[in-house]
């Protein structure tokens, strides 16, 4: 499981215009990506029906993912890992896959199952990239999933344009990432509450000169264009309204 | 040495013209001075081919087998590296599609090349994607000479290039390898609701509804217009407050009403690829930095709960 930590909302968020990179306010709240916590749901319904599975949940990301990781704990994780990483730049997800994919080569998973995009960058390339890396055969943006443990294989239902699904048999191990809507995440039960309280991380340090070759450099953050913006309508919520209407049976919308 | 340009398009999609017009348009950013090469992918796709080249003037390489009748992101990143494998420097573009993202990660390891997906922009060589649902642009430079990237439908426009000469074609048959995944089938659409499609008016949920209770003000509002239906974002479908049926963007339907209201709806892309063609959008948003103000031609900053009924009420006393 393949979770990554985002804010709560972009509200608290701003850039810094020297350096074109992120501030993130005091007031920002952290939390699980919601595509993961679909994509965890669904983890933990498999291991409910195949009992003895074990989910690990793996978070890479600074000091202040390790909660996010306790929080898939807490969800009914058996295993949390936190491989820290604060890079002095941008990490493409190259970069993240490239480091799961070390965490991951030579310990046996059965399955690696992660949310298929982040709702901050919005890539939709961790998992794929973590699938090539370990010569894995992938499916995303998977809305249905159904194990075939006698032949080892998955069909997994991925959701494409238009509302249409493809169905894609992979054989074990494989990599799933998961759209929203596949289920309803749960919330902590009390017992995976108080058992998560336990619970040590495997914590893993990763430096700088441990990474490989940056193949993107971001130069930058910026705010879009404001030439692009609409007509803002000004005024109290009932001239706001009155205004509405008016352009409204303008436009001859309303009879 | 200028990069060469390579184009994907899998064959048998109704808007593969348009996606690869598209895609056309982008190259010409990357490179004023050539016309990309378009591999097509699929089985018996001759005629198609041909079509393609004719009305975009682009060469035309078509990789046909019958395992490629089906999108495989295996089968299909087999095919494309045989075909590119004796080529060093490149750009190869697919479309911002579950076809292109769950392929260009697997072709980018296979090329060596950085991978930029999403992209939506592009300046002297710079690739800018939008960020944390279109408050943001991120602007990337790629450090390798061949990048694969993925480009937004609906970010450049799909220009049909003047009365070109037809481009040349080539004819590449392949066999199934040995893979890991096989894909099964498709299947349609289950949720589809005709009354989004025909709909002059549209009134949108987005999470800023908040919770189901308040669905009723968008049923409301939207029962003020003829015609009329009511849409929602995803995550209002994925929260159990509306069918899956009435979802519009990029998992869903595709809308261009005459007057679309977008109620609490942020404006991530995948939202908007569904509804930014409409005639005269209106978006309700209690945020006054939120990306659907970008889409929308008149911007109300006002939070919905309070303000929708204000504006029922503003109708109603209009036609007293």
């Amino acid at each position: 499981m393949c979770i990554k930590q985002v804010p709560d909302s972009s509200d608290t968020l701003a850039i810094d215009e020297q350096s074109g990179r992120m501030v993130f306010k005091p007031s920002t709240v952290f939390r699980m990506n919601r595509y993961d916590e679909f994509a965890l749901e669904e983890a933990l319904l498999l291991k409910e029906k195949f009992p003895g599975t074990s989910i690990h949940a793996l978070s890479l990301g600074p000091e202040r993912a390790g909660a996010t990781v306790f929080r898939a704990l807490e969800m009914g994780s058996d295993h949390g890992i936190h491989l820290v990483f604060t890079p002095g730049m941008y990490a493409s997800p190259f970069i993240t896959a490239w480091f799961i994919a070390s965490y991951a080569r030579n310990r046996n998973y059965d399955l690696i199952i992660t949310g298929v995009m982040a709702e901050d960058d919005m890539a939709c390339q961790t998992g794929q990239f973590i699938a090539s890396f370990l010569d894995l055969p992938c499916a995303t943006s998977v809305i249905s999933t159904e194990f075939q443990p006698e032949g080892g294989t998955v069909i997994a239902d991925r959701e494409i344009e238009g509302g249409c699904r493809i169905s894609v048999q992979l054989e074990m191990p494989a990599v799933l990432t998961i759209q929203t809507g596949i289920n309803t995440p749960r919330y902590p039960s009390l017992s995976n509450v108080m058992r998560a309280r336990t619970q040590p991380l495997e914590v893993i340090k990763i430096e700088e000169s441990d990474l490989p070759e940056r193949r993107e450099i971001c130069s930058g953050l910026r705010l879009p264009d404001s030439a692009s913006l609409g007509t803002f309508i000004s005024g109290s919520s009932r001239e706001k309204a009155g205004k509405l209407l008016h352009i409204l049976h303008e436009k001859a919308y309303l009879c | 040495m200028e990069k060469k340009i390579f184009i994907i398009s899998e064959a048998g999609q109704d808007n593969n013209l348009q996606e690869t017009c598209e895609l056309i348009s982008f190259a010409r950013e990357l490179s004023c001075c050539q016309l990309p090469t378009i591999i097509l992918l699929g089985s018996r796709i001759e005629d198609q081919a041909r079509e393609l080249s004719k009305k975009t003037g682009c060469d035309t390489i078509a990789i046909m087998g019958d395992h490629l009748d089906l999108f495989n992101a295996q089968a299909y990143a087999h095919a494309i590296i045989d075909v590119l494998s004796s080529e060093t420097s490149l750009w190869v573009c697919l479309p911002h599609t579950s076809m292109g993202y769950d392929l260009a990660p697997l072709l980018a390891v296979s090329l060596s090349a950085a991978c930029v997906t999403a992209v939506d922009g592009i300046r002297d060589g710079t690739l800018s994607r939008s960020i944390y649902s279109g408050r943001f642009i991120m602007d990337i430079i790629p450090q390798t000479p061949t990048v694969v990237v993925t480009v937004l439908p609906g970010a450049f426009e799909s220009l049909e290039p003047e009365i070109p000469l037809p481009g040349t074609i080539r004819i590449v048959r392949t066999h199934l390898p040995a893979l890991k995944s096989r894909t099964l089938g498709v299947q349609q659409a289950l949720h589809r609701d005709s009354t989004l499609k025909d709909a002059e008016v549209i009134v949108s949920a987005g999470r800023g509804v908040g919770k189901k209770e308040n669905m009723d003000l968008i049923l409301n509002l939207a029962a003020m217009f003829p015609k009329s239906a009511v849409g929602a974002s995803r995550p209002v479908c994925d929260s159990g407050w509306l069918e899956y049926r009435h979802q519009i963007g990029t998992t869903g339907q595709t809308v261009a009403p005459k007057l679309y209201i977008a109620c609490g709806i942020s404006g991530a892309i995948q939202h908007l690829s569904g509804m930014n063609k409409s005639e005269t959008i209106i978006a309700i948003n209690i945020d006054p930095n939120a990306a659907i103000f970008r889409v929308a031609h008149i911007c109300i900053v006002e939070d919905l709960v309070s303000f929708i009924p204000v504006f029922i009420e503003e109708m109603n006393n209009c036609s007293l």
